[in-house]
């Protein structure tokens, strides 16, 4: 079995495609650390910028909170360009995300080039590349009927090829790999510590896991049908399906699959949540005031404070509705991707990267956590806690022949010393945690590399060899 | 002879397991992605007519919406992702599209990950793949079997060989995209809710034209790598890394490369700039605020005053407009520059048109944006007669809004390089092969 091993990495390493695999990879990866350096820099500026401005100017109206940049993106972007840098806190835990910085919205979509899109695209084509010729091939030149006149098992064979395969594919995995660390570590050394080797090693292993299902895959296919073109054609059909439609086409079917309100619909909401929650509280005041039940400005003011306030709240709850939905929207379609491996090997990455959607929810949990503290500061400080939204109101009562402004509160800045300013922290991530998070993408890979390797035992057991 | 070898051609290719599952996946995915993005556009065109309903001409403020577009059932392009709404008045002019829930893109962030899955998918990924298949080994299958001798003996020539071998692989190519076209054509005509005119019928078939240049240009590559490789499977491997390469790695350099050439102000530089161009007006428009508070405090009524603040802010709001449309500008060329990066990407010719003709491009966004800057030239004209002529104002509307929309001619004249590029990557390919099949041993 060593002897087909080294035979047929022998063979592998002397094909033109594993040259071009290994030019194309090194190129890819290098272009990887250097755009990585390049983002990482400029998300630490923004970083440092914005931490300094909190702790020269902290404020009781509102807080910025930042998200920590995480130099792993090179192993998974997890669509970073969309997330905010971190998010805006005003009292009463009104979380607003904070502008991404100018992006050129009019340029063309193109996927990241991180870790993860190079061997989602390239390394998995690659698999296939090699592993559909691994059985027919040799059956259609005659040289498997003359391997198994050996004593030699089929399953022997199979796992020869599939060994041999992965062994070959892990060559340009790793020289990239090193080559687009070495970049990183050549021109932002500070980006890279030692603590971040089990989660690239990890990594690793994980891309190992996934290109097993497409080397399995490839040889179930060789194995069954006979003709190593239409064997390819099928791969390549497949491929299609797990890497482009599945993941993508999960996005528009989930808009079918969940019970969302249009944009345009919530939207329309929102007037009517203005008429009834804060203009109805404003003219019940109004009518208080018109049978005499309130006559004293300072008491007008304190009830339409109050009935601002309630507004107020409606109105956040119904932002926070709309956004909770669009996330509900996202899971659904990031779990119905979960049919197509690439997906399940995505997200794990994203996971052990600590990059994408779970890492903005967990950056969202500590930031809750501190609202609490920054409420308390206020309350502490300033006497009151006021709640806004994205609206504000104004308008005004007649109370005994006298106009009197009312607008909705606003928080109100603290003049005095600022020096016990509570700092806010974000949990540092944990691997174990990670691994966790990523557990059911990686029973997804199991199960997918657990079929297909029945089934690729089974086809080969079956399979004529004449 | 030439006939008998198109013929043969036809026949094999029509036959071959490989064009089967190729058309089948493309025919599937053509038909199941149009229907989706039907019922997707469907809800788009419902807001949007709600929202036309809803909003139209509601205090000083102006809301224009955006139509979504018919044909981005079949090419996505920027139709879903740019904003619907957009609120004008005198002090403020965005350059922007938002959404209705007012964030910047009506496409939430959550969900922008997922890419389109429509027909130009289909035939830039899923045809161009099937074609690769059938060219690959059209002449290198043949060297090794030795038919190649043999078709040779007979009174044929090299050239003739290759041509009939092209002109018969194009027409399966051409039927496969036929067929594909009219599945998702079928799609759209069948629903009830769609109704395809002239006009649409006429972007179709254009945008067919150019899939067929596209394919064609794969087609000849195909055949051009056939004839420099002796094993189908080598040449087989080289095409399809060299696919991965133009449908991939090349547009997602050519990005980046421009976002190096073309450095984009950030929020400070262009506030700086406002602040910069509106300064000599400053004084008098701080004066005029002041003066105007005082006024309303006061509950009094100057016609004068109102007349001076109106003119003042519509003037700052022209003048931040001239920056936020420089900035933009500065998108567009960048945009320009990563498109001319991917000149030579097939993939990035065929998106470039395919979207123009369907109205999902920035071009017809820019249009769009350029329509709403005229249309508050005409608010503009109307809000001032509120302090001149009153009851002119009271008599007069807002004009309808309107931009201009690309004609199918329009969109061709300004797509040449599109078309010319494709058509000779096809010349050169068919031309290189020639010059290899000339001089190829044949064993």
């Amino acid at each position: 079995m060593i002897t087909i091993i080294k035979r047929e990495i022998l063979e592998h390493l002397q094909s033109l495609q594993f040259l071009i695999l290994i030019i194309l990879s090194i190129l890819l990866f290098v272009m990887n650390g250097w755009i990585s350096v390049r983002k990482h820099r400029e998300q630490m500026t923004r970083y440092s910028d914005g931490v300094k401005g909190i702790a020269q100017n902290p404020s009781t109206v509102q807080a910025s909170l930042y998200m920590h940049p995480n130099p792993l993106v090179l192993l998974a972007d997890g669509g970073s360009k969309y997330q905010p840098p971190g998010y805006s806190l005003a009292p009463k835990g009104k979380l607003t995300p904070l502008p991404a910085g100018l992006k050129n919205f009019k340029m063309p979509f193109v996927p990241e080039l991180d870790w993860a899109f190079i061997i989602i695209v390239i390394f998995s084509l690659y698999a296939l590349l090699l592993a559909f010729r691994g059985i027919s091939g040799e059956k259609e030149v005659g040289t498997l009927r003359l391997v198994l006149s050996n004593s030699l098992r089929r399953n022997q064979v199979l796992l020869a090829k599939y060994f041999s395969i992965l062994l070959t594919v892990g060559i340009p995995l790793i020289l990239g790999g090193l080559v687009s660390l070495s970049v990183v570590s050549i021109f932002l050394p500070e980006a890279l510590s030692l603590m971040l080797v089990p989660r690239i090693g990890l990594m690793l292993l994980l891309t190992f896991f996934y290109l097993s299902i497409f080397v399995f895959l490839g040889l179930f296919v060789s194995s069954l049908v006979t003709r190593s073109s239409v064997v390819l054609l099928i791969l390549l059909a497949a491929w299609i399906l797990f890497v482009f439609v599945v993941p993508n086409l999960s996005g528009i079917l989930s808009d079918k699959l969940t019970d969302v309100p249009s944009e345009y619909q919530s939207a329309k909401q929102v007037s009517s949540i203005l008429k009834e929650q804060v203009w109805a509280r404003i003219d019940k005041v109004r009518e208080r005031v018109k049978r005499g039940e309130l006559t004293m400005e300072e008491v007008i003011r304190r009830e339409t404070d109050r009935a601002y306030e309630e507004g107020q709240e409606e109105v956040r709850k119904h932002y926070a509705g709309y956004e909770n939905a669009m996330k509900h929207r996202a899971n659904v379609a990031r779990n119905l991707s979960r049919i197509s491996p690439t997906a399940l090997f995505q997200f794990a990455s994203e996971s052990l990267a600590d990059t994408g959607p779970r890492r903005e929810e967990r950056f969202l949990k500590d930031a809750r956590v501190y609202s609490s503290v920054y409420d308390n500061y206020i309350l502490e400080k300033v006497g009151r806690l006021v709640g806004t939204s994205d609206w504000s109101f104004g308008a005004s009562i007649t109370v005994n022949g006298k106009s009197i402004d009312i607008s909705s509160p606003h928080p109100q800045e603290y003049e005095g010393d600022k020096s016990d300013f509570p700092h806010f922290a974000e949990s540092s991530p944990n691997l174990a945690y990670n691994m966790q998070q990523a557990a059911l993408d990686l029973a997804g890979l199991a199960i997918w590399n657990l079929i297909l390797s029945i089934l690729a035992f089974a086809a080969i057991a079956r399979c004529d060899v004449r | 002879m030439l006939t008998a070898i198109i013929k043969r051609d036809i026949l094999e290719y029509m036959m071959s397991s490989k064009f089967l599952i190729g058309l089948g996946l493309s025919v599937v995915l053509a038909g199941m992605s149009t229907f989706i993005n039907i019922g997707d556009y469907l809800q788009r065109q419902q807001d949007y007519l709600d929202a036309i309903n809803d909003f139209e001409n509601r205090g000083i403020s102006v809301q224009i919406f955006r139509e979504p577009q018919v044909l981005s059932t079949l090419v996505q392009g920027k139709d879903r992702v740019l904003g619907n709404r957009i609120e004008i008045d005198y002090w403020n002019l965005p350059i922007q599209t938002s959404g209705y829930m007012g964030h910047t893109s009506q496409h939430h962030r959550y969900l922008s990950g997922f890419i389109s899955v429509d027909f130009a998918f289909v035939v830039r990924i899923v045809l161009s793949l099937m074609v690769i298949f059938l060219g690959y080994n059209s002449i290198c299958e043949e060297t090794v079997q030795g038919t190649l001798r043999l078709t040779l003996a007979n009174s044929l020539s090299r050239g003739q060989l290759l041509l009939g071998k092209f002109i018969g692989g194009l027409f399966v190519v051409l039927g496969s995209l036929t067929i594909a076209t009219l599945v998702a054509v079928l799609v759209l005509v069948l629903h009830p809710a769609i109704s395809v005119n002239w006009d649409l019928a006429l972007r179709i078939l254009t945008m067919w034209g150019i899939s067929a240049l596209y394919l064609g240009a794969f087609f000849t590559l195909s055949l051009m790598i056939s004839t420099i490789f002796n094993r189908p499977s080598v040449a087989l491997l080289v095409l399809l890394q060299i696919w991965i390469v133009i449908i991939v790695v090349y547009p997602n350099v050519s990005v980046i490369l421009s976002q190096h050439v073309v450095k984009i102000p950030g929020w400070e530089e262009l506030n700086d700039r406002k602040r910069a161009i509106f300064e000599p007006y400053k004084r008098q428009y701080d004066e005029n605020q002041k003066a105007f508070i005082k006024m309303a405090r006061f509950g009094q009524y100057d016609m004068e005053l109102r007349k001076k603040r109106f003119e003042l802010s519509a003037h700052r709001t022209e003048l931040h407009y001239r920056i936020d449309n420089e900035y933009s500008q500065e998108l567009t060329r960048q945009m320009h520059i990563a498109q001319n990066i991917a000149i030579c990407s097939p993939s990035i010719l065929l998106n470039g048109v395919m979207q123009r003709l369907a109205g999902t491009d920035i071009r017809e966004f820019d249009s769009f944006m350029e329509g709403v800057k005229r249309h508050w030239l005409k608010y503009l004209e109307r809000q001032s007669l509120q302090y001149t002529d009153y009851k002119a104002y009271k008599e007069s509307e807002l004009p309808e809004f309107t931009y201009v929309k690309q004609s199918v001619a329009e969109c061709i004249a300004q797509t040449p390089h599109h078309w010319i590029i494709l058509f000779l990557l096809s010349v050169i390919f068919f031309v290189m092969a020639h010059m290899v099949f000339i001089k190829k041993d044949i064993g």
